[in-house]
């Protein structure tokens, strides 16, 4: 380090020139389009020399003649250096979105100068989530942010995603972020009930959002106490800002298509399903003759009907893809406001798959008096999901379009669908096509954010803030399961409508202090508040079953037997203090701490209140008088933190109290039963994050580059302790587990070329994690589905045999007997489990350029994820070597053992399985390393020149491709890479690629 | 002035808000969970504990208990049923004898299963679960009245009934060894105990204490036959006795319930409608006490009735030597079917028939007045009285087979006939495997069965279950059982 800045002094030395008399610079100071700016400060670094900008933007200011640099600023716009050339006329560019600008970041209940920010925080523009072919601003942070990791199971639109900041930090509690909507926390992911998957966010319009500040450490985090463990996502939304209306128009069409589809895992034709199964019927003892018959038979298909559905064909393929936004905005000195409506629908890539959002937004921001001012945001989300079943149900279209049998007929002859009892026997998946063409199930969800602030000016240094906001979330969900086939058909039917509310609402009251001391010199800003916070959840399901003939009456209401009719609240309630307190010296050293007191009714009685801190510091090195010389170097920030936060979301609500519970019902007459054993010493989960970064800009910004080291340790996890089961119960939930999640970050910002026509732009960001569990219950392994959790491994390491191929002699499965892999043995329960890879990517990141040609811009953005494994789990239907015997097959099974010598890595077809082949191993478990072009974009600005006779604005027009190629290390890896934190496949709708036509108009 | 006062106004209205907030906090966050109730104020009257006596009774429907694992084993482990070829991979162990320390059947039936958060779920709980709703039940402390000395005389039976299942299938027989390692005896509720195995003799004894209380404390006629009554106990109280090889006492017990609980035996001419019936009864027809599941609330697919009925898994098949053992006139044999199945032909069984039924499901009979009949013929011949012993197995036989005049059979003979008309009427509910067990017979069982399990000897160590692994993880002070160490 040291060595380093010798060497840049060095440098910076050459370049010093000395100069000896005053001279006078211009300018003009513009906005993103061009437009003067009035009154902005115009100051020489380091004096008290300078200037604001007249009316038009424009400045002149005497300086000496050797000054190097000045500072334009704004209150608001944030601030940005000019390096003085030989040149006496300058023109600055002070748009909200200008990468080199030093500007203002949103934190914790407020903003903060960059400059004196100490803690880890990536800001993304609200440019990077408008206009893109996703259902939900969380799936655009998909390789924007350093460390965060965002991924789906489902490539439904609409499906829930699941963000995690620097690793997974919990296991019974929650591991997803904070998100803070304009200072109100929301309820987020998945809160519905029938659906396969929905998404809250989703509800929300992405072209609303004005940036999205993601808080990664303790210094950034901590104000949210209790809430703060997994990081923070804070998103401020658009608003209006004084001058002229602005209108604006955005459209989007285009249509989706399966993103990625290993050729190898098609679905096999009749004739090789009926060749495959015959192979399969004589390697299980049937003579030949038997085996032909049996082949023919409806058991296997009838094959000798001559049938051959491409079932994948019929179940998946295009679908559309459009939205329209439309906003206005302006204000005057009185007030501001910004109004937009938007319209969003997706078809996912399966049968029984869409996703339809209306949205409506209204912000308005009133200057009562000069001290006083009142903000209104209000915004509204109807969104309408249908989603098809997942897994091994029999009504999932993925799952049929692989395992029914290519001998099965779809239609019958006279073109009505089949689902005749010869195809279609009980304990067969369905014909999905009947069920998309008569169930339905369906999601409505009514989504409100809005919060009402009011901010008043006491003193000039003393501002006082109340903000009440409200989440109000209503989900109706009605499902229907008709009588003649399919999982209604054994009840006469089936109708479900489920209701849930969640409703959270936040009072917020704070006061900013700041003082300056030393002549200015120290300057301190302190801010203290309170809060209290109430979630109230009702759910209401009922289902009747035994429905009329008629295929049109699908409401429970027309069904004869009441099945279910039940209600249930869960409300939580919060109460907080906080504060934070920054010292700032010269803008050189700054201080920073937070403290907040939280109180939880989910905890035990006698650890309600738990109590956060965070200290963080920062060094802006590039501030010293000494190194006002070096030119190389324009930015030069060192910070470091360390904290204690905690969290309490995710595992229940009433966990801490000793009940007795209802609805243990006898004879249809109300029962109860002790149920919950309860801990009065139930307490947060604690997450102590230690942060180091380092912030560097050099060539007058043309490369930035950030690095952070964190090592996060979390402990006091909630896991259950076993009881001697004597007791009566099995295990209680409380605090004694630990885990840690080190790792590094690495954010690259570079502008390789820059003229007057022609601009190349990069970012780059490289993140690695790596997790130990470090204190379990008594120190025992937990078994958990795939997965061990294990003291000293990842959390999310697969546990599973070790596949050693197959026998060349016989076709046997093969496992080894080991973990060294010293043995074989063809008996499954011979073979060892022992943990292998992780579910969890080791290196993960994305990687932007855009170029700029004149009015071109080509856009192209790679993610990639790299290091981990993806399990599939549903493997032993349809490549399990004869398991599923009635269920089609993939291609890749036709690679099978046929006579001794074979060398291949897929066993013998036996019908009903080959020694267990099937068995969970790590013949299931693939490498999941990919490298996806996430979005690849064209556009076309039409110049200023030309606007202006068209009386617009802006006009751009583009074509899109989202996820257009993926490419995957392991070319055996069956499905699509993105599985979900959990890397294990479930016959999920498959994630699309998108190409979208484009445009945007402003006027 | 007055604009520094409207100034100075505001900032105390904003400072006083806080205040407001910050002096209502402690009850804003007492938030009361909606569909539970504080340990300490769930039992305070006679009509909250009679909810709990339904919760009790509600528990034993999981399928580690009656709602399939006991009844199930009690024939899987002897000679009545098998499971065919084609089947839902369950009980697999079990049939073939190579029942593992960490077998999810074993560990559910002790305690239950699915150990996720600190809830026990609905269909999962154990027979120590059972005692600790019985338990809560027995120490309310609450005053008596006619109504709460029935509801605790219940609670004690059921407490009894679940000791009496794990102690015949968790330890050695009392006729065996009485002070051989038992199961724990809790008695209290303690979330922390760690309790070692009582004696074999220890927990017959308690069984017994709590019978004679339930006998003792129950004087309210039974609402139906699923709920405990007087003669219930009694009649439980007797097979107890029996077990035990207390063959005095049992006959005593038994005659008790057969000459004055009122309850009649089922008669061949009602015997099909009998078992088609799934509601609980309250004709005092057979039924002495049965778990009872309806159309909501029953184990599913998990059901014993889903196992057995070709409707359902049905991969419980009838061995070949039972089915030939009744004569074609038994009205016992008409729930047996004939199908093709995993292979081969093979008799299922039909005896729970309401699978499809979607208002109601069926009871698993805990017990009948027919096994009290049996358990009073094998007493009265075991206290040299053959007389009342062939009186008590006639009375059962020619009800089942109206052409049969009754046996004749005197001596190891008639004990024979005794016994093999206690396998015929108890099939599929789960009483031969404790039958050969307390007398120390060996299991032979025919080719339906895998070879390796076809000759059982008394005295091999899985005669009895493992204790499961996850006790003895949890719980350092209890001792595994021979053989499985």
């Amino acid at each position: 380090m040291r060595k380093m800045l010798l060497m840049v002094l060095v440098i910076a030395l050459f370049c010093f020139q000395a100069r000896a008399q005053n001279r006078t610079v211009t300018g003009k100071v513009t906005d993103e389009n061009g437009t003067g700016i009035p009154n902005i400060s115009v100051l020489l670094k380091g004096t008290t020399i300078g200037t604001t900008t007249s009316a038009e933007g424009i400045f002149s200011l005497s300086i000496p003649a050797n000054s190097k640099t000045l500072v334009v600023s704004s209150v608001g716009m944030g601030e940005k250096e000019v390096r003085l050339t030989s040149s006496t006329s300058y023109t600055v560019n002070l748009s909200a979105n200008t990468k080199d600008l030093q500007e203002v970041v949103v934190v914790g209940y407020g903003t903060q100068r960059k400059t004196e920010q100490t803690g880890a925080i990536t800001t993304v523009g609200g440019k990077e989530v408008e206009n893109r072919p996703f259902s939900s601003f969380d799936k655009m942070l998909q390789g924007e942010v350093a460390g965060l990791q965002s991924v789906s199971a489902s490539g439904a639109p609409g499906a829930t995603q699941l963000v995690r900041i620097r690793g997974i930090g919990s296991i019974n509690a929650s591991s997803a972020p904070l998100y803070v909507i304009d200072g109100v926390p929301v309820i987020i992911g998945d809160i519905s009930r029938n659906n396969t998957t929905s998404n809250t966010l989703g509800s929300l319009n992405p072209n609303d959002i004005e940036s999205i500040s993601v808080l990664k450490d303790a210094a950034s985090t901590t104000i949210y106490g209790s809430q703060a463990a997994n990081g923070v996502i804070l998103i401020t939304t658009k608003k209006g800002k004084s001058g002229k209306a602005k209108l604006r128009f955005d459209t989007e069409i285009g249509q989706t298509d399966i993103g990625y589809y290993n050729d190898d895992y098609l679905p096999l034709n009749s004739e090789e399903w009926a060749m495959i199964t015959r192979e399969g019927l004589i390697n299980s003892g049937n003579r030949p003759g038997q085996a032909d018959t049996l082949v023919n038979s409806s058991t296997y298909g009838a094959y000798n009907r001559g049938y051959n559905t491409d079932w994948l064909s019929l179940l998946t393929g295009k679908g559309k893809q459009q939205q329209y936004n439309l906003s206005a905005s302006g204000g005057s000195d009185k007030g501001t406001y910004y109004a937009s409506g938007g319209y969003y629908k997706e078809d996912g890539v399966s049968l029984q798959s869409s996703f339809k959002r209306y949205t409506a937004a209204i912000r308005g921001r009133n200057f009562v008096s000069k001290k006083f001012t009142l903000t209104t945001d209000i915004s509204v989300g109807l969104s309408q999901m249908e989603s098809p079943s997942n897994g091994t149900g029999f009504a999932n279209p993925i799952y049929a379009a692989i395992v029914l049998m290519p001998t099965k007929p779809a239609y019958n002859q006279d073109g009505t669908i089949n689902i005749s009892d010869f195809d279609f026997p009980s304990g067969s998946p369905f014909n999905p096509l009947y069920l998309a063409k008569y169930d339905k199930r369906e999601l409505n969800e009514l989504k409100l954010i809005g919060n009402i602030t009011a901010e008043y000016k006491i003193l000039k240094n003393l501002n006082f803030t109340s903000r009440f906001g409200g989440d109000y979330n209503n989900l109706e969900e009605t499902q229907f399961q008709n009588p003649n086939h399919g999982d209604g058909r054994n009840d006469g039917g089936r109708g479900f409508s489920y209701y849930t509310r969640q409703f959270s609402w936040v009072w917020t009251n704070f006061a900013d202090y700041t003082q300056e001391f030393m002549a200015d010199r120290l300057k301190t800003s302190l801010k203290v508040g309170y809060e209290s916070y109430k979630l109230n959840i009702l759910n209401n399901s009922l289902r009747s079953d035994g429905f009329p003939p008629s295929l049109d009456l699908t409401l429970a209401s027309n069904a004869s037997t009441p099945k279910t009719a039940t209600a249930l609240i869960n409300d939580k309630a919060r109460i907080s203090a906080f504060s934070n307190l920054v010292i700032n010296l010269d803008d050189k050293y700054i201080v920073s701490g937070s403290f907040r007191r939280d109180g939880s009714s989910v905890f035990g009685l006698n650890r309600r209140f738990g109590n956060f801190w965070s200290v963080g510091a920062s060094w802006n090195i590039n501030r010293e008088k000494w190194f006002d010389d070096i030119d190389l170097i324009s930015e030069l920030k060192l910070r470091a933190s360390y904290g204690v936060n905690g969290n309490e979301s995710g595992f229940g609500y009433y966990q801490s109290l000793a009940t007795y519970g209802y609805g243990y019902n006898y004879n249809q007459l109300p029962g109860s039963v002790p149920n919950n054993v309860g801990d009065e010493n139930l307490r947060w989960e604690l997450n102590k994050p230690f942060n180091v970064g380092l912030d560097v800009s050099i060539l007058s910004n043309r490369l930035g580059l950030s690095a952070e080291y964190y090592n996060r340790k979390t402990t006091d996890l909630l896991l259950n302790a076993q009881t001697s089961r004597t007791v009566g119960f099995i295990s209680y939930l409380t605090n004694i587990g630990a885990m840690e999640n080190k790792g590094v970050e690495i954010t690259l910002r570079a502008t390789p070329i820059q003229t007057k026509d022609f601009n190349w732009n990069l970012n780059f960001n490289f993140a690695h994690n790596a997790n130990k569990i470090t204190a379990l219950y008594q120190g025992s392994d937990i078994v958990d589905g795939s997965f061990i959790i294990r003291l000293g491994y990842d959390y999310r390491t697969f546990y599973t045999r070790l596949w050693a191929g197959v026998d060349p002699a016989n076709g046997d499965p093969l496992w080894y007997t080991d973990g060294a892999k010293s043995q074989t043995t063809n008996d499954v329960n011979k073979a060892a489990q022992v943990p292998v890879g992780s579910a969890m990517p080791k290196y993960f990141g994305g990687f932007n350029n855009t170029f700029t040609y004149k009015g071109f811009t080509l856009d192209f953005q790679l993610n990639y994820s790299l290091g981990n494994y993806v399990r599939d789990a549903l493997a032993n239907l349809y490549f399990g070597d004869g398991t599923s015997a009635t269920r089609n097959k993939v291609k890749k099974q036709l690679e099978r053992w046929q006579k001794p010598g074979d060398i291949t890595n897929v066993p013998k077809y036996v019908t009903n399985g080959n020694k267990n082949s099937s068995t969970y191993s790590t013949r299931y478990l693939y490498k999941g390393d990919y490298v996806r072009l996430r979005n690849l974009q064209i556009a076309y600005s039409i110049p200023n020149t030309v606007l202006q006779t068209l009386h617009l604005t802006g006009l751009t027009v583009y074509l899109r491709g989202s996820n257009f190629l993926t490419w995957v290390k392991d070319k055996n890896l069956p499905w699509d890479p993105e599985q979900g934190v959990n890397a294990v496949t479930n016959g999920e709708v498959f994630i699309p690629k998108v190409y979208t036509a484009g445009l945007n108009l402003s006027f | 002035m007055f604009k520094n006062i409207i100034r100075n106004y505001q900032v105390y209205l904003f400072i006083s808000s806080i205040f407001f907030i910050g002096s209502c906090s402690k009850s804003f966050l007492d938030v009361q969970p909606p569909t539970s109730q504080n340990v300490s104020s769930a039992l305070k009257s006679d009509a909250d504990v009679l909810v709990a006596i339904r919760g009790m009774y509600a528990g034993m429907r999981s399928s580690n208990l009656y709602g399939r694992t006991i009844p199930l084993l009690g024939d899987l482990m002897a000679d009545v049923t098998y499971i065919s070829a084609s089947n839902s991979n369950r009980y697999i162990n079990q049939q073939a004898y190579v029942t593992t320390i960490n077998d999810a059947n074993v560990s559910g039936m002790w305690g239950g299963t699915g150990a996720t958060g600190g809830t026990v779920s609905f269909i999962s709980v154990g027979a120590y679960s059972i005692i600790l709703r019985a338990n809560n039940i027995i120490n309310a402390e609450i005053a008596s009245t006619v109504n709460v000395d029935q509801y605790k005389g219940e609670a004690y039976a059921t407490r009894a009934l679940m000791y009496f299942e794990l102690i015949r299938f968790f330890a050695k027989p009392y006729t065996d060894n009485a002070d051989a390692p038992g199961i724990p005896i809790v008695l209290t509720y303690n979330p922390a105990i760690l309790p070692p195995r009582n004696t074999v003799k220890e927990v017959y004894t308690q069984i017994v204490k709590d019978l004679t209380e339930a006998v003792r404390l129950m004087t309210v006629t039974a609402v139906n036959s699923s709920q405990f009554s007087k003669y219930a106990a009694k009649g439980l109280l007797a097979k107890v006795y029996l077990t035990m090889g207390d063959y005095a006492n049992a006959k005593t017990a038994a005659e008790d319930v057969i000459n004055n609980s009122g309850f009649t035996v089922v008669t061949a001419a009602a015997h099909a409608a009998y078992w088609a019936n799934p509601a609980p009864r309250t004709d005092k027809v057979e039924t002495l006490f049965e778990v009872s599941s309806d159309a909501t609330n029953n184990a599913g697919t998990d059901a014993l009735a889903y196992i057995y009925s070709q409707s359902g898994y049905g991969d419980m098949m009838a061995a070949k030597d039972l089915y030939n053992s009744y004569a074609s006139t038994d009205v016992r044999i008409a729930y047996l079917k004939k199908k093709f199945r995993g292979g081969d032909s093979a008799w299922t069984v039909e005896k729970y028939s309401n699978v499809s039924n979607i208002s109601e499901k069926d009871e698993v009979k805990v017990l009948r007045l027919s096994d009290v009949y049996l358990v009073a013929a094998e007493a009265a011949y075991n206290t040299g009285n053959e007389t009342d012993a062939k009186k008590y197995v006639n009375y059962i036989a020619v009800r089942r087979t109206t052409s049969f005049t009754g046996y004749t059979s005197t001596g190891a003979a008639l004990l024979n006939d005794i016994l093999t008309e206690r396998k015929k009427e108890l099939a599929f509910e789960g009483d031969r495997f404790h039958t050969l067990n307390r007398l120390k017979l060996p299991i032979q069982r025919n080719t339906d069965y895998p070879v390796a399990a076809r000759t059982i000897p008394y005295g091999d160590f899985r005669r009895i279950l493992p204790i499961p692994q996850d006790e003895l993880n949890a719980n350092p002070s209890i001792q595994q059982n021979d053989g499985y160490k």
